[in-house]
């Protein structure tokens, strides 16, 4: 229960069982590899960088494929995968995948093929529509756009960027050409932007009428094709036809493999799994005819995997504690309550070298926080449903989701129990219905007190709590260093604090102004008074003296020590940060409780209770929502920044096995 | 001068009829400024998160709730006005409040009115900010989210002030 306990594992073996070690630690998934830099001469490293990338291409190669496939032919909407989870295989289908894995490959690269097939069609069609786009205008001309006339004939086909017609620009031909006789027009076709022409004269009177039509605005059509306009344009129509034909074809075949899909994936995960053994094998230093590898194990798991390798491929195993400045590497484990906050921890950070796992002592007070901060009944018991429901169908979702909807699922346990104690059921549902269609006075009384008509006492409880809490981190901290055996620094960063806060809120809750303003009823015997007095003294004076004690400077360490004493102000902040348990809490209940009245506002009869289910579903919805997102961020900080800011630092490395890291499928241990 | 007294008397006026139109603008004022903030702020970090979005889908749920941790100061701005309205008998009871009391009331809102604007306004940057971070640290989430939740302590301590005063006004003698 906390930080497992690392062992350093040195592995010495026969290269010919090189593969099959290496396979078993990938399925084991216990090692993380950690191959020192430098080894004796005799051994080498060999360079697997080439076959790796070409798995790492392999698997990227089906991924796209999937890719393809799945816009050709979408896989039916199912479950979220999320919920759904990795498939799990057996050795036969993994045997299976391996065998076929490059034909899948093959396959893989085949489908890209055809999707670069589609693409092409569609943009060779596209082409060819634009190409007919701008012929349309031509369609009329039933010579080739190319003529320039004939041994006596001299003919200009183009066209005016302006609408003309045929009127128009024999008038101007012959205002701008008055020498030039006969000289025939003829207008093709005539939009608001373009007038495509067809002019035709005498041989000998070319130049001139090229060079007034040329002033007038005429141009010649960019490369215009070879046949006559009408003919090219069924040439065009019919290579369009063949492009998108030939991406249909392409599109079916993709569809008609749709049933690979799996097989792909399969595969997928089958070359980053080859391509992660390579990179270890990468790092391995070998001899002609033995290999080693070292790395880190988790001390359970040491002693099932040395007699495993031992006994099945006659490999030397060492194990070994690591060495006091080794950074090794953090995995945690925890019971059924607090693995959930395990992710909490590590949004954080991990613990670092001297630290233990906070988990177990927080998880406790993350749940009674969470709850406090939702503190609805029917709210919490929706949660645990949810989450409930979720866990208990779907056994195959990934580890760390399902720590999370466990971790909700206490939270929502929490939430149901602070909600009945202070008798908030959707806020006040339960008397407005009563109230609004039955015409009844109902009331679930609170079983505690209900916060909104006495918020003093709740924030009192509030404080309460944030000083158990503040109280308990200090407490970690002396665990730690009690652990470390520094009892010196325990006594001055901890019991000195213990002292001083203590004491000084023993003071505050004797004085009767405190009390008073509290409303607080009951009183404290005088001596309590003095003796908080003189323990918070003590803290005091202690917390002065000690607090600067790395200077060796008096006047310095003074100086220090005063600066220590400061950081009591925190504890005052620190506490009061707890006041948003009141705040969060009070805010969920009010805000059902708008909703509540809202959704009343129609009155009775059915017209009236539809309108209230509307609102009730659409506000209770969005007030669960937002309120679990602030009582999440919340608890949070009050994790994070009061609780581990007494004695957590972290700074721990993950521990990152060496392991079948697969998306899709996952193995079913055989035994 | 007798006669200026009777007229005094005559025209005088009932100062206290205004009681429930200062505790009304308390409500009013609070809902206002603490929805004015919290918009602007979860604008703000909604454009931010959006960017992120067009560049990585996958990190919707993250930079979600970034984006609504500003939105609060609104919730806690109806909360106030809620409890406000609901104490000077605006929703169902009695609306009869000395000018006093009504001005009390206004004063009680006036902590989360004003800090829940401001506020709302400067965690939006933080907000910003973190999801910045996010956008190229994802696993740096649980750290990015504290940033803003700093800030948000002075809306709490404000939300506490204004809660306490309006509820104990209630039971004063004035």
């Amino acid at each position: 229960m906390a930080v497992l306990e690392m062992k350093r594992i040195s592995i010495y073996a026969l290269k010919k069982n090189r593969k099959a070690i290496l396979e078993l630690l990938q399925r084991r998934g216990a090692v993380e590899i950690a191959t020192p830099e430098t080894a004796q001469e005799v051994f080498t490293r060999t360079d697997t960088a080439a076959a790796r990338q070409t798995f790492e291409k392999n698997a990227k190669t089906l991924t796209d494929a999937v890719a393809v496939l799945d816009s050709i032919a979408p896989p039916e909407k199912g479950l979220p995968t999320m919920l759904l989870g990795r498939e799990p295989i057996t050795g036969e289908q993994y045997r299976q995948t391996v065998d076929s894995a490059g034909k899948t490959a093959r396959l893989a690269g085949r489908i890209l093929a055809l999707g670069k097939r589609i693409d092409d069609g569609k943009a060779e069609a596209q082409r060819c529509s634009a190409l007919l786009d701008s012929l349309t205008p031509w369609l009329g001309l039933d010579v080739s756009m190319r003529s320039i006339g004939t041994e006596k004939t001299s003919v200009f086909i183009g066209s005016f960027p302006e609408m003309l017609t045929e009127g128009q620009l024999k008038e101007r031909l012959a205002a701008a050409l008055p020498q030039v006789p006969a000289v025939e027009a003829e207008i093709i076709s005539a939009s608001t932007s373009q007038t495509c022409v067809f002019v035709v004269c005498h041989a000998k009177y070319g130049m001139p009428v090229e060079s007034a039509l040329r002033a007038m605005g005429f141009s010649y059509p960019a490369s215009p094709p070879r046949l006559p306009p009408a003919e090219r344009a069924k040439e065009l129509e019919t290579q369009r036809e063949q492009a998108l034909a030939d991406a249909e074809a392409a599109r079916q075949e993709i569809a008609s493999l749709a049933d690979r899909r799996r097989e792909m994936l399969f595969a997928a995960d089958y070359y980053t799994m080859r391509a992660e053994k390579y990179r270890v094998l990468g790092e391995l230093w070998q001899s002609p005819h033995t290999f080693q590898l070292t790395g880190y194990i988790p001390a359970e798991d040491a002693p099932a995997l040395e007699k495993e390798l031992e006994e099945n491929f006659a490999a030397f195993v060492e194990i070994e504690t690591p060495g006091p400045d080794e950074e090794v590497p953090v995995k945690l484990k925890n019971h059924l309550l607090s693995a959930p906050v395990e992710g909490v921890v590590e949004g954080y950070s991990l613990p670092g070298r001297y630290e233990a796992d906070p988990a177990p002592v927080m998880c406790l007070f993350y749940y009674v926080l969470f709850g406090l901060m939702l503190s609805d009944a029917a709210y919490g018991l929706l949660m645990v449903l949810g989450c409930g429901i979720i866990l208990a169908k779907f056994k195959n979702i990934e580890e760390s989701l399902k720590k999370n909807l466990r971790m909700f699922l206490f939270c929502g346990i929490s939430t149901t129990f602070w909600g009945v104690l202070f008798g908030s059921y959707f806020g006040d549902a339960i008397p407005v219905i009563a109230q609004t269609f039955f015409h009844k006075e109902i009331t679930i009384p609170a079983l505690w007190f209900v916060p909104l008509n006495d918020p003093m006492r709740l924030l009192l409880f509030s404080f309460l709590l944030g000083i158990i809490h503040l109280f308990t981190g200090l407490g970690m901290q002396a665990y730690l260093l009690i652990r470390r055996r520094k009892f010196a620094d325990a006594l001055y960063d901890v019991v000195f604090w213990y002292f001083l806060v203590g004491g000084l809120i023993l003071l505050l809750l004797s004085t009767e102004m405190f009390r008073s303003m509290m409303s607080l009823t009951f009183t404290l015997p005088g001596w309590v008074g003095t003796a908080a007095a003189v323990f918070a003294g003590i803290g005091a004076v202690g917390i002065v003296l000690t607090a600067g004690r790395e200077s060796k400077n008096p006047g310095k360490r003074l100086l220090k020590g005063l600066y220590g004493l400061y950081n009591v102000s925190g504890y005052l902040s620190d506490i009061l940060s707890y006041s948003r348990l009141l705040a969060l809490g009070l805010a969920t209940g009010v805000i059902a409780t708008v909703f509540n009245k809202l959704g009343s506002m129609l009155g009775g009869g059915v017209g009236g209770a539809i309108f209230f289910a509307v609102v009730f579903l659409i506000g209770h919805g969005l007030n669960l929502a937002i309120n679990v997102l602030g009582a999440y961020v919340h608890t949070n900080r009050l994790q994070y920044v009061e609780f581990f800011g007494k004695f957590y630092e972290g700074g721990g490395r993950k521990f990152n096995p060496f392991a079948a890291h697969t998306k899709y499928f996952k193995f079913t241990e055989e035994k | 001068m007798n006669d200026l007294s009777t007229l005094l008397e005559s025209v005088s006026f009932n100062w206290d009829s205004l009681g429930i139109v200062f505790a009304l603008l308390g409500a009013v004022l609070v809902a206002l400024m603490g929805g004015i903030g919290s918009a602007i702020g979860v604008g703000m970090t909604g454009q931010a998160a959006a960017g992120v979005v067009t560049e990585d889908p996958g990190k919707f749920g993250k930079v979600l709730v970034l984006q609504l941790l500003p939105g609060t100061q609104g919730i806690y701005g109806l909360l106030i006005g809620f409890v406000t309205l609901t104490q000077i008998g605006i929703l169902g009871g009695s609306a009869e409040i000395s000018l006093a009391k009504g001005l009390l009331y206004l004063a009680g809102c006036l902590p989360m009115a004003i800090v829940g604007m401001i506020s709302a306004k400067w965690q939006a940057r933080a907000s910003v900010s973190s999801i910045a971070l996010v956008a190229k640290k994802p696993d740096q989430f649980g750290k990015a989210m504290i940033f803003p939740a700093m800030v948000e302590t002075y809306a709490v301590l404000a939300l506490l002030i204004s809660i306490l005063s309006i509820t104990s006004i209630g039971g004063m003698n004035i």
